[in-house]
C-alpha cells in the first residue's frame, strides 16, 4: 500500500508533478477558504473561464511559453473588470459575471478551434497535463504560493474584516474596492498558477472543495485554514498516485487533474456521511 | 456647564442621488450626551447616521463630527449596526468579532499584540460576556450578539459612539446591558448617537431627542421634543398616548 504511494515519485515527471501537485494543494487550499468567507465561488468561475481566451492566444503567440503570460494578462484584467463591476452596484452581478464568462469563454472556443490539433488543445487547456509540468511552471506556482502566504499573512485581518462586516469595515474607513482588488487578483493569480496543472475549469474544484471540507470539520477560522491546507496536498498525492497506479498497474487511464479532484470531492463526500451518520446516532 | 460640541448638524441635508431623505437637520451633540434618533420606520434614521460616518454625502448644508467633516473622523467614532445584518454562520469566535475594534490603531500587516487582547478582552467584560469569548459569533443570541458589536466598538476607544437600532429584538438582560454599557461611555465624556423606535426608552435615557420624518421636528431636551403636537405632527397621525408616569407609547 504504502509503495502504492511513494514509488510512482521515483521518476523525475512524476516528482516535478507531485511537488506542483503539493504547492497547488496548498495555495488553493489556503486561498479557497477566504473563497468560501467570501461566497466568490461563481466569480472564480467566472475569472477561470475569462483566462482561457489568455491561454489560447498566448500558446498561438509563443506556444507553451506563452500560456502563463497569456493567463496572467487576462487575469489580471478580469480581477479589475469584476471589481469595478461589484463597486458600481449598479448593475446585476451575477448575471453581468455570466454574460462575460460565457462570452470571454467563447472567444476562446472559437480561436481554439481553427487549430488542427483542436482536440487535444482543448483538452490541454481546460483540464491540464500536471503530468509534463516542467520546472519553470514549478517556480511561478512556488512564486504564486509565497505572494498568497504573505498576503494573507499581511493582510488577512483587514480581509477578514470586509467578508464578515463589509459594512462596519466602510465606517472604519477601510476602502472595499481596493481590498476586493486585492483578492480578486489573488485568486486570478491562483486561477494562473493552475492552468497547467489542473486547467482552467478543474481550478474551481481545487479552490472551493478543500475549504468546503474544513468548514464541515470545524468552525474555528485557524483550523479550517489548516485542514484546508491539509486536505488539498493529501488529495492531491493520493490523486496523483490513483491515476498513476490505475494508469500503470491497471491499464485503467485516468487524467490526473481529474483524480485528484474526484479524490477532494471523496474527502468532502466521506466528511458529509460521517457527520449524517453521526447525527443519526445520537438521536 | 456646556460642554463642547461633538457633532454639530447646521441645517444638514442629505440625498441619494436627486431623491432627498432627510432635510434640514439642525442641533449640537455634547461631548458625554446621549441624543436618540426617533421617528417612524423610514423615517432617515439610518440615512443619518451614514451620513455622520461619511457614508453619505451632506448634499446641502454641513455636519461636523469632533471638528471635523465626517469621512475624516471615522477614526474617532465607533459604529454599531444590528447584529442581524450579520451572518450567524459565519466561522468566527466571539473574541475575533471584538479583536476588530483594534484594527485601525493597529494598523496593516501587524497582527494584534497583547495590548489588543487585553483591550478587547476589557471591552467584552464591560459588556458582560467575558465568558463567552471563545464561543462562534453566531451561537449567541440576538442580544447577546448586539452587546459583542457594542464590545468591538468600545475596544476601538471612541471620541463619538453611533448606534443603530441596538434595542430591536433584544431581550430585557441585553437591553440593561447595552444601556448600562452605553451610559458608561457617555461619562467617560463620549458623545453617543442612538436610532430606536422605542420613544419610552429614549425619553428616560437620553439627554437629547432628535425627532425626524424626512425632516426635523425637533432636536432638544425629550421634555422639549417629545410633546404630543410633535409627535403627531412627525408620526403623521399614528396613535400616540400619553401612558403612566408621562411615558409615550406609540402604535404604528
Amino acid at each position: 500500500m504504502i509503495d502504492v504511494l511513494v514509488a510512482p515519485f521515483d521518476r523525475p515527471y512524476m516528482t516535478r508533478a507531485l511537488v506542483e501537485a503539493l504547492l497547488l494543494g496548498a495555495l488553493c487550499g489556503a486561498v479557497g477558504v477566504y473563497v468560501l468567507l467570501r461566497r466568490l465561488a461563481f466569480l472564480t468561475d467566472a475569472v477561470t473561464h475569462t483566462v482561457f481566451p489568455g491561454v489560447v492566444v498566448g500558446f498561438l503567440v509563443s506556444g507553451r511559453s506563452g500560456i502563463v503570460p497569456g493567463a496572467l494578462v487576462c487575469a489580471v484584467a478580469a480581477a479589475a473588470l469584476f471589481t469595478a463591476i461589484a463597486a458600481t452596484r449598479r448593475v446585476n452581478e451575477d448575471a453581468t459575471l455570466a454574460v462575460l464568462l460565457t462570452a470571454f469563454f467563447a472567444v476562446g472556443v472559437i480561436l481554439i478551434s481553427r487549430q488542427h490539433s483542436y482536440t487535444a488543445d482543448l483538452t490541454a487547456f481546460l483540464f491540464g497535463h500536471v503530468l509534463t509540468i516542467d520546472t519553470a511552471d514549478i517556480v511561478v506556482t512556488a512564486a504564486v504560493t509565497v505572494l498568497a502566504g504573505l498576503v494573507l499573512l499581511g493582510m488577512g485581518k483587514e480581509l477578514l474584516l470586509r467578508a464578515f462586516d463589509p459594512e462596519w469595515a466602510r465606517a472604519a474607513g477601510y476602502r472595499i474596492t481596493a481590498l476586493d482588488l486585492v483578492s480578486n487578483m489573488l485568486i486570478a493569480l491562483v486561477v494562473v498558477a493552475s492552468v497547467q496543472a489542473v486547467g482552467t475549469v478543474l481550478v474551481i474544484a481545487m479552490l472551493v472543495v478543500p475549504a468546503a471540507t474544513a468548514r464541515l470539520l470545524s468552525a474555528r477560522l485557524g483550523v479550517i485554514l489548516a485542514v484546508a491546507v491539509f486536505v488539498g496536498m493529501v488529495g492531491a498525492w493520493l490523486g496523483l498516485a490513483t491515476s498513476y497506479e490505475a494508469s500503470v498497474g491497471h491499464d485503467l487511464r485516468l487524467a490526473a487533474g481529474a483524480t485528484i479532484v474526484l479524490v477532494l470531492v471523496a474527502f468532502y463526500a466521506l466528511v458529509t456521511l460521517g457527520q449524517a451518520t453521526r447525527r443519526l446516532v445520537r438521536r | 456647564m456646556s460642554r463642547p460640541a461633538a457633532i454639530v448638524f447646521d441645517q444638514a441635508s442629505i440625498a441619494y442621488g436627486r431623491v432627498p431623505a432627510l432635510e434640514q437637520v439642525h442641533g449640537t451633540v455634547r461631548q458625554g450626551e446621549i441624543v436618540a434618533l426617533v421617528g417612524p420606520n423610514g423615517a432617515g434614521k439610518s440615512t443619518l447616521i451614514k451620513a455622520l460616518l461619511g457614508l453619505v454625502p451632506v448634499a446641502s448644508g454641513s455636519i461636523t463630527v469632533l471638528g471635523r467633516p465626517p469621512a475624516q473622523a471615522r477614526r474617532l467614532v465607533a459604529y454599531v449596526p444590528q447584529a442581524d445584518t450579520l451572518d450567524p454562520d459565519f466561522p468566527i469566535s466571539v473574541a475575533q468579532v471584538v479583536l476588530m475594534g483594534r484594527y485601525r490603531r493597529i494598523g496593516w500587516l501587524r497582527p494584534p499584540g497583547r495590548a489588543d487582547r487585553d483591550a478587547a478582552a476589557e471591552a467584552l467584560a464591560a459588556v458582560g460576556l467575558a465568558d463567552r469569548a471563545a464561543d462562534r459569533f453566531g451561537t449567541l443570541s440576538g442580544g447577546q450578539r448586539q452587546r459583542v458589536l457594542l464590545a468591538r466598538a468600545i475596544a476601538a476607544q471612541p471620541e463619538a459612539l453611533l448606534l443603530d437600532e441596538p434595542f430591536n429584538g433584544v431581550d430585557a438582560v441585553s437591553q440593561e446591558a447595552l444601556l448600562a454599557t452605553i451610559k458608561t461611555l457617555a461619562a467617560g465624556g463620549a458623545a453617543v448617537v442612538v436610532s430606536t423606535h422605542d420613544l419610552g426608552l429614549a425619553q428616560l435615557t437620553c439627554d437629547g431627542i432628535c425627532l425626524l420624518n424626512r425632516h426635523q421636528f425637533g432636536f432638544g431636551p425629550p421634555a422639549d421634543v417629545l410633546t404630543p403636537d410633535l409627535l403627531r405632527a412627525a408620526y403623521g397621525g399614528a396613535a400616540l398616548e400619553l401612558g403612566d408616569r408621562g411615558l409615550i407609547v406609540a402604535r404604528s
